[in-house]
């Protein structure tokens, strides 16, 4: 299991560097889906079956989909991207920044002997009942979250439609 | 020797200081977005790893979800916004915000 997560990891960190570092936006948000199901295997490895399938489902489809939708309203050519925000200049510091970091606090984690334990003996929790009857309070403001994304979306389309 | 609970930890410190950079370096908006969006993964991994450490998978999945729905709505809405100042400005520099009135 423990290789599983190593392997994964590195692949996680990889493609969200890739993402953020990418001049294509297209690319970035191909590389944000890899990360997404990257983390899908992550999170379905520890145990976590449901958050994993939505994971994979909803952030690595639906919202790559929003991206390239996106993307391709905008019509804006790679070229221009770069002229106007010069990213190849400005991104080459993050993967120094990110090396230095991730080695400074391996170091500080094996210099004090840090390691986090389990705290406590696996509880057998159906997620099913926490989250319909434990968790009803979440289900309620996730429905609010949804319309308020729903009529907000439907406020910024209209304007242009008044307009025509 | 470091357990993989402890690199997770850490594979999502720098996940945050990706995101935050993106965030804070660029001017296009939907650059940001992927910031915000590689930020929330590793916000994920941290709630997941939590119950794993606790015991309570049940609960931090039910976490987990109301998380990715507001991930969605957030990435949804600055999409939409974003196209409008595209079809205001023809760029999508976030700069052109501050020439908004009202």
């Amino acid at each position: 299991m423990a290789t599983i997560i190593y392997i994964s990891l590195a692949f996680l960190l990889i493609f969200c560097v890739m993402a953020v570092m990418s001049h294509s936006l297209l690319k970035s948000a191909i590389y944000l889906a890899l990360a997404s199901a990257t983390l899908g295997v992550i999170l379905y490895v520890l145990g976590a079956y449901w958050a994993a399938v939505i994971e994979v489902s909803v952030c690595s489809g639906l919202i790559t989909v929003i991206f390239i939708s996106a993307i391709s309203l905008s019509k804006i050519k790679k070229e221009e991207v770069q002229k106007l925000y010069s990213d190849k200049k400005r991104m080459w510091f993050l993967p120094v920044m990110l090396i230095v970091v991730g080695v400074a606090l391996i170091v500080l984690a094996l210099a004090n002997d840090l390691s986090l334990t389990n705290t406590a003996e696996k509880v057998t929790e159906d997620f099913r009942e926490i989250f319909w009857n434990t968790r009803q309070a979440d289900i309620i403001g996730q429905i609010v979250t949804i319309l308020i994304g729903g009529i907000a979306v439907f406020v910024l389309f209209r304007d242009d439609e008044d307009k025509k | 020797m470091l357990n993989f609970q402890t690199i997770m930890l850490f594979v999502g410190f720098l996940m945050i200081i990706a995101g935050c950079y993106c965030m804070i370096r660029t001017y296009h908006m939907l650059k940001i977005i992927i910031g915000i969006e590689v930020a929330m993964k590793a916000v994920t991994m941290f709630l997941i790893l939590a119950g794993y450490m606790n015991g309570h998978m049940g609960l931090a999945q039910a976490y987990v979800i109301t998380a990715i729905v507001i991930e969605v709505i957030v990435a949804v809405v600055f999409a939409g916004v974003t196209i409008g100042l595209y079809k205001k400005y023809g760029n999508m520099d976030i700069r052109n915000l501050t020439e908004l009135k009202g």
